[in-house]
């Protein structure tokens, strides 16, 4: 199988470098023949209705984290807020 | 004997009866630290005055009356995948190098309010992807028993710091066998939890189906107290399973008289090295001679679960770590062109490479045209997977087979081939497909003295049974080995 790393790596926002394409094909290609071996089993996907999962209730969070503790974290802060590369001229 | 090389269970009786302090304790695991970690390099933080701190906080609170958990005062150390609150918790990773969250994991706060001394955080691959810590962007940690192997991965800080006493015991989180596999390549017993007992809610995920939190220590008892913490319903993880835990400690037994122990054949031939399976099939002999029953049985699929495995998982990451973007927290590119542009190379530079390689495998795995083919034939793979364990525990109560196909490798050995790399989980990952509990415990040296490990899987949260035929194993076999470092 061809698989085009280049298009892949754009669906996962990532930009692999021309010198690492053949590497990385074939490590993806061993890895797809590999898997390639499982059998066909003819069913459906369906929810198992013994694990449903309990979704948490929507309630309001008592204990609160300061703006500033959180902010610590970001890569650019201004005015106690985020910054992002300008996405709109 | 120096403080740091006793057990949890045994030191917890000591701090009890005012034997020794938690500050001892401590200050003894701290020496043996300074003393090798520059070879073994199992942590990437170590807080020492925090550690010193939560010591003398538990040795107060011990005096006053005011924990009553058997783990109190007794130093822990974390995988750095599992969020602690004002503690860099990276995930071995470029991406995450300055992050310090904001919360505790539930298994953090936990062990703090049973008085846990929290050591420091632990190596492992990048993203608990891996099997021999080897992808980890800070440093590889060494085997303890021979310091040119691995030790294993993706919990191999883990498994290291508690064989050559630098953590009495440990935590780690196993997604296709990231505990068990540690601790059989550093002779120690690691517990994979059935999946939904232990909350992962600060648990940086992986693959959310599969990822689970669990213990690593010297001995089975040590693995029972440390699981007997963590367990429990949390209502921030809505796949936490919500129901009682009974002590797993207090219910430890050597009685194994009439336990069925089935045998399946798929474990011990191609892929397994024949001295791994004949030291697993003596130790299964030694326990038939106390009361245990070997019974032949078959999971036919199991050939086919290293590949199911790994497009479950790889598609699971490739969602899951989409939220590392460099933009609230985390790397960020220099001098990005655009949006679009600081994603992409934020995540290029901020990743490493197996961690791409399985984004990449991920995406693909679930894109147009190829979603039938690989995602949907892998889950429905894992249903009859989960199948057929189902049914063969209609006749057996656990089920035992070697951990890892071979002794630790060498490292750089496997490193740049993911096939060789990925075939160290072919006894484990389907423990994980199927939700079951299973641990990994010592049952044999090679010529060079490197430990072999013995699984036992057990029925979904019967976790009890597996942990009470590896006490009467360990007691058969002899206890922990240590590491002549």
């Amino acid at each position: 199988m061809n698989i085009d790393i280049k298009h892949i790596a754009k669906l996962s926002r990532l930009r692999i470098d021309d010198s690492e394409l053949a590497g990385y094909e074939k490590e993806m290609n061993d890895i797809i023949a590999m898997v390639e071996s499982m059998p066909d089993i003819k069913d459906e996907l369906t929810v198992d209705p013994q694990n449903v999962m309990a979704l948490r209730p929507d309630e309001e969070i008592g204990e609160k984290i300061p703006r500033d503790e959180i902010l610590k974290n970001a890569p650019k802060v201004v005015a106690g807020c985020v910054v992002v590369p300008k996405t709109v001229d | 004997m120096k403080l740091y090389e006793y057990n949890a269970f045994e030191l917890s009786e000591m701090i009890k009866s005012k034997k020794i302090s938690s500050k001892e304790l401590t200050e003894s695991v701290l020496e043996r630290k300074d003393e090798v970690d520059g070879k073994v390099e199992a942590y990437l933080n170590f807080d020492r005055e925090g550690a010193l701190a939560a010591a003398e906080r538990a040795d107060r609170l011990i005096s006053a009356g005011g924990v009553k958990s058997r783990l109190a005062g007794i130093p822990i150390g974390i995988k750095d995948n599992i969020s602690t609150a004002g503690i860099a918790t990276t995930c071995a990773s470029k991406m995450l190098e300055n992050y310090v969250p904001v919360f505790n994991a539930t298994v953090i706060d936990k062990l703090s309010a049973a008085g846990c001394v929290i050591s420091g955080k632990l190596n492992m691959d990048e993203f608990a992807m891996g099997s021999s810590t080897e992808n980890s962007y800070f440093k590889t940690t060494k085997n303890p028993f021979d310091l040119s192997c691995v030790p294993g991965g993706s919990s191999g800080g883990s498994a290291a710091a508690v064989s050559c006493g630098e953590a009495v015991i440990a935590l780690g989180s196993d997604t296709g066998g990231s505990i068990r596999q540690p601790a059989s390549l550093c002779g120690v017993v690691g517990l994979k939890p059935t999946y939904g007992s232990v909350s992962r809610y600060g648990l940086v995920a992986f693959a959310s189906s599969l990822d689970q939190i669990g213990p690593i220590g010297r001995c089975v008892k040590d693995v029972a107290l440390l699981q007997d913490e963590i367990q429990g319903h949390d209502k921030m993880d809505a796949t936490s399973a919500d129901r009682s835990y009974a002590s797993l400690y207090d219910n430890l037994s050597e009685d194994i008289s009439g336990l069925k122990i089935g045998i399946p054949s798929e474990y011990y031939g191609k892929g397994v090295k024949p001295e791994v399976a004949e030291a697993v099939t003596s130790a299964v002999k030694e326990l038939e001679k106390r009361g245990a029953k070997a019974v032949p049985i078959s999971l036919p699929s199991t050939e086919y679960a290293l590949s199911a495995y790994y497009i479950i998982a790889c598609a699971e990451a490739s969602s899951n770590l989409a939220r590392f973007d460099g933009v609230k927290y985390g790397y960020r590119a220099k001098d990005c062109d655009g949006l679009i542009d600081m994603y992409e190379r934020t995540r290029s530079e901020g990743f490493g490479r197996e961690v791409k390689r399985r984004i990449m495998l991920g995406t693909f795995v679930l894109s147009s045209g190829y979603f039938d083919a690989y995602y949907k034939k892998a889950k429905l793979l894992q249903k009859r997977i989960a199948k057929e364990f189902e049914d063969a525990f209609k006749t057996v109560d656990v089920i035992v087979t070697p951990t890892s196909p071979s002794e630790a490798f060498k490292i750089g050995e496997r490193i740049s081939d993911p096939l060789a790399m990925y075939a160290a989980d072919i006894c484990t990952v389907t423990v994980n497909i199927a939700g079951l509990p299973a641990l990994s415990i010592p049952c044999g040296y090679s010529s060079s003295g490197l430990p072999y490990g013995m699984q036992i899987i057990g029925r979904k949260f019967d976790e009890q049974t597996v942990l009470n035929l590896a006490l009467a194993h360990e007691n058969a076999f002899g206890g922990f080995r240590r590491p002549k470092l």
